[in-house]
């Protein structure tokens, strides 16, 4: 009699379903952000540490490598940005009597919409 | 098969569906000492009180009267329920409803708050309470979770019980059951018992009931000596899925939706059921006729346009369409969306878009285990209620919605008679009931693991046999020959499952010995069923005999008795109706027919 | 007739008092268009081998017996049609993150528990006074719940959660849903009570929204939504009773 059998998950379980690899693909985007707000750490650092460092420091962004660097990190974001999106309708539903809003508006009215309006006040600040 | 340990409560439930574990709540509610056992071979969330979706009746509003309740019951009956079981029945529904609501139910509701109804065949008023389309889903769950409130209610989850346990006083005790998981043979012993295993579809081949309804708790019974009352009733419910049998339920047609022949036309008018409204008339549905006609009758009017050639030939036999277009997307995905969900994922059909095929499909056995209106056998100590119990208050004919209804209100009354006679009746000797454990045990394993295996028949072979000689023999049209032939071959039968033999002779989770065993109440029940159809020379109902066409209230306004012969057929023995204030009458639907009664003393 | 089309089924087969290690059998099953993998499943047994054991009842999809990985997939095999993987063989096994009982059937008994520590049941002191009638509930707060109140505890989202796989103490994406029923109800008075449980360990804090349950749920009772939404709920009363750490018991509604 060897009883009840145990299967152990396996180590590498986020390989079994699509749906891990996109979560684990959605979590590893959160370093991109994470070194993201770093690099912007050093830039307010350098700011504060003199004119020429900081123009030195922009000297450094402005190689290929650190370009390529923010793209990846820039579509990292954005990735970013879309699931945590996609994820508001369920997390922070909006009930309208007996209806819920619609998942898609509901991403436009608590994520998309706000975002752009930020974005769009930021830009329009910068480039005034 | 080892013997398991013996477990001592004060009342057993057998069966885990509605009707048990109401009656669980309501002796542990009262008795919050006692200790309550509910065995059952299932998880009580996987029980068949899961698969009712159109409603459950009571009389609440203010257009709606008690009285008429009880008519729309007691004639949908076709006089065959008993007169004061109905009027307790219908007098208890709303508290008991009420208190459905109060353990979480969600019932669909009016815009101001208070319990929403619908229209359902046969009543002459809207007054099933419903939560949209899946009410005994939403009912069996609110009950199973409040039952978790209770510590002294000890679940024996999948364990299967084979046989009540009678002790020397000839009062019922407890039950032997298999634990599922281990094989043991355990006896659950308690000062009362209560049967409340659900109805027995699968005698038949195509019924939307679940593969566990095989009438194992009536088998019990009637092994006990109490009788199967009424057994040739067996309702088939008019709109099934061709092919599965999935029911499409009655609320499509309570809120609308039409049935139509292979010519379009709405057969039901030719058959004295009304007017056919236009679907457009605000008095459309009308209550107590055409679509919301009784199900017995529907469920003929399909056969004679069947035999009349005007139904629609599919591989899966004939069917007719309910066509819910008229109602829109909108009315169909709040009120009926599972409806929508089964027709599409079973039937291929989006019934917004096309009528849905459907055919009559056995649903309900209005028959059951013998019990007074008390909930009570004639064995001490022995109680049943739900499907498997007979009061009598469906009669020749269950109203849809009534049926939900009644688990509440008999399981709430079986627990608290229950309970009463385990505290009148204080703890005896246990030490012969577990030895009759035993002996069940040494049976089982006698009879299924001690023959070699690979040499007999398979149990699907013998169930298929029965299967067809029910459909042939006890259908909706029924006569001498045919329910003689139904005798015969289940007397065969049960002489051939002697020779049944198992490919599986291990303990745990046996689904194959389960399987047997169901076969064997199946074939009891069958027996009770095909007897008890063939002595009753009337059509009363949904029993109609096409030897004997009339209703014959002279000889036949009477409840049949099967008793359990060992050996030999079934000993039919009849018992008359209780009358009281509801002479038999005629049994009309169409324009008005509400108005028919005429309780005694009225001015006709 | 045609000569009888067939496809393969490979079933997933355990015996405790056996086997020490699962393998897997090929059967050999009559291909019908309108048939589901559970009808096979039950071919098998009828006809050709009455060892292989398996759970089902209503075969419409709301008892949730027959729960099991397809492919892969948690699926209710009584949902998962034939015609949607024919000619490739079906590859049949108990739902995982559960002990295996024996060949197709899994141990309830870890669910069960959890199930049962949520409360799910409405708390309030007059719940069994039925004098005044129904509670009211309008049909705006009738919906508030009913999405969540639709699970019929099939587990295919614990075989679809990869927390539910190694951590016992996840109360799991079926309990929370319900939980978080009883806790939008309106009738109810017990979320306090609840999120005592809820807050314990990782009760609920073991989620890390991967969101699999929602999108195997037969029933579309979004229990990723559900947990987050009780999450955000769990947050707001950890942080009142931390502030407020005396009477801080009402939650309110």
């Amino acid at each position: 009699m060897s009883g009840r059998l145990h299967r152990p998950q396996r180590w590498a379980w986020f390989l079994e379903r699509p749906g891990y690899l996109l979560f684990m693909a959605r979590e590893l985007t959160g370093f991109f952000v994470a070194g993201y707000l770093v690099v912007l750490l050093v830039t307010l650092g350098r700011l504060g540490g003199g004119e020429t460092a900081f123009a030195e420091w922009l000297q450094t962004l402005s190689t290929p490598g650190w370009t390529v660097a923010h793209a990846v990190a820039l579509a990292a974001s954005v990735w970013h940005s879309v699931t945590w999106f996609a994820a508001v309708p369920q997390a922070m539903p909006i009930q309208l009597g007996e209806k819920r809003l619609p998942a898609p508006l509901a991403a436009v009215v608590m994520g998309y919409g706000p975002w752009l309006t930020v974005t769009t006040i930021i830009v329009w600040g910068v480039l005034r | 098969m080892g013997h398991g340990t013996t477990h001592p409560h004060d009342v057993v439930i057998i069966g885990g569906g509605g009707a048990g574990l109401r009656a669980s709540i309501a002796i542990a509610q009262e008795n919050p000492g006692f200790s309550v056992a509910c065995v059952s071979k299932v998880y009580p969330m996987r029980s068949h009180t899961v698969t009712a979706e159109g409603g459950a009746a009571a009389a609440i509003k203010p257009n709606d009267s008690l009285e008429d309740h009880i008519y729309d019951t007691i004639s949908g009956a076709d006089w065959l329920a008993d007169q004061d079981a109905v009027e307790y029945f219908v007098n208890e529904a709303p508290a008991e409803m009420v208190q459905l609501e109060h353990w979480g139910c969600p019932w669909s509701r009016e815009p101001d708050g208070s319990v929403a109804v619908r229209p359902f065949g046969g009543m002459k008023i809207e007054r099933t309470w419903f939560a949209a389309d899946k009410t005994g889903f939403h009912m069996l769950h609110s009950l199973f979770q409040t039952t978790l409130k209770y510590g002294n209610i000890v679940r024996y989850d999948e364990h299967f019980a084979t046989r009540l346990l009678i002790d020397g006083r000839g009062r019922c005790r407890g039950c032997a059951a298999i634990e599922l998981r281990t094989g043991k043979v355990r006896a659950v012993l308690g000062k009362a018992v209560i049967v409340c295993t659900g109805g027995a579809g699968r005698v038949f081949p195509f019924t939307t009931n679940g593969s566990i309804k095989t009438g194992d708790g009536m088998a019990m019974a009637y092994r006990a000596g109490v009788a199967l009352k009424d057994m040739e009733f067996v309702q088939y419910h008019p709109t099934g899925l061709p092919g599965t049998g999935i029911l499409i339920t009655e609320a499509s047609r309570g809120e609308g939706g039409i049935l139509v022949n292979r010519d379009g036309h709405r057969y039901l008018q030719d058959y004295d059921l009304g007017e056919a409204l236009d679907v457009s008339d605000p008095r459309h549905p009308q209550k107590r006729a055409m679509e919301l006609g009784p199900r017995d009758r529907l469920s003929q009017c399909f056969m004679k346009e069947m035999w009349a050639g005007r139904t629609i030939e599919t591989r899966d036999g004939h069917v007719v369409h309910l066509d819910l277009r008229h109602l829109g997307e909108a009315k169909i995905d709040k009120k009926i969306p599972f409806v929508r969900e089964l027709s599409r994922n079973y039937a291929g059909i989006d019934p917004v878009k096309k009528p849905i095929p459907v055919r009559p499909v056995v649903h309900y056995v209005m028959g059951g285990i013998d019990v007074d209106g008390d909930s009570a056998t004639g064995v001490p100590g022995l109680y049943a209620a739900g499907e498997c119990a007979c009061v009598s208050i469906n009669g020749a004919n269950r109203l849809g919605s009534n049926s939900l209804t009644e688990l509440l209100v008999f399981g709430a009354q079986a627990g608290r008679h229950a309970a009463r006679f385990a505290m009148d009746n204080p703890d005896c000797d246990t030490a012969d009931l577990e030895a009759q454990a035993e002996d069940e045990g040494d049976r089982i394993r006698r009879a299924w693991f001690g023959a070699p295996s690979g040499r007999g028949e398979r149990i699907a072979a013998l169930r298929t046999e029965l299967h067809d000689a029910m459909e042939d023999g006890a259908g909706i049209y029924r006569d001498a020959g045919s329910l003689r032939a139904a005798c015969d071959k289940v007397a065969e039968l049960k002489e051939r499952y002697g020779g049944v033999a198992l490919d599986d002779r291990t303990n745990s989770f046996n689904t194959e010995l389960t399987a047997a065993l169901e076969l064997e109440s199946l074939l009891d029940v069958a027996e009770a069923m095909a007897h008890s159809g063939l002595e009753r020379t009337e059509s009363r109902g949904s029993h109609q005999r096409l030897d004997h066409t009339e209703r014959n209230d002279d000889d036949f306004l009477a409840h049949s008795l099967a008793f359990r012969e060992d050996g030999a057929p079934p000993r039919i023995e009849y018992r008359p109706v209780t009358i009281t204030k509801w002479p038999p009458g005629a049994r009309t639907y169409g324009a008005g027919s509400g108005l028919k009664k005429r309780p005694k003393g009225d001015a006709a | 007739m045609p000569a009888e089309q067939t496809m393969t089924l490979e079933i997933f087969r355990y015996h405790p008092e056996t086997d020490s290690e699962p393998r897997f059998q090929a059967y050999e099953v009559p291909y019908d268009e309108d048939w589901v993998v559970l009808d096979a499943i039950n071919w098998i047994k009828d006809h050709v081998d009455g060892t292989l054991t398996h759970r089902w009842s209503c075969r419409m999809g709301v008892c949730g017996s027959c729960g099991m990985m397809v492919n892969g997939d948690p699926k209710l095999t009584c949902a998962a049609f034939l015609k949607d993987y024919y000619p490739r063989p079906v590859k049949v096994e108990p739902l995982v993150n559960f002990p295996v009982e024996r060949d197709l059937v899994v141990s309830l008994d870890g669910f069960m528990e959890k199930l049962e520590a949520v409360k799910p049941y409405i708390i309030r002191d007059d719940v069994n006074d039925t004098s005044g009638g129904e509670y009211l509930q309008s049909p705006a707060e009738l919906a508030r719940y009913k999405q969540y109140s639709m699970c019929i505890n099939c587990m295919l989202c614990y075989a679809a959660c990869p927390v539910a796989g190694h951590e016992d103490e996840f109360l799991g994406p079926a309990a929370l849903a319900l939980g978080h029923r009883y806790n939008r109800d309106s009738r109810d008075r017990g979320r306090a009570e609840r999120l005592d449980v809820m807050l314990a360990g990782e009760a609920i804090w073991g989620c890390t929204f991967v969101g699999e349950c929602t999108a195997v749920c037969p029933k579309h009772v979004d229990p990723a939504g559900a947990i987050q939404q009780a999450k955000a709920v769990a947050a707001q009363e950890y942080f009142r009773r931390f502030a407020m750490p005396r009477g801080a018991k009402d939650a309110g509604a």
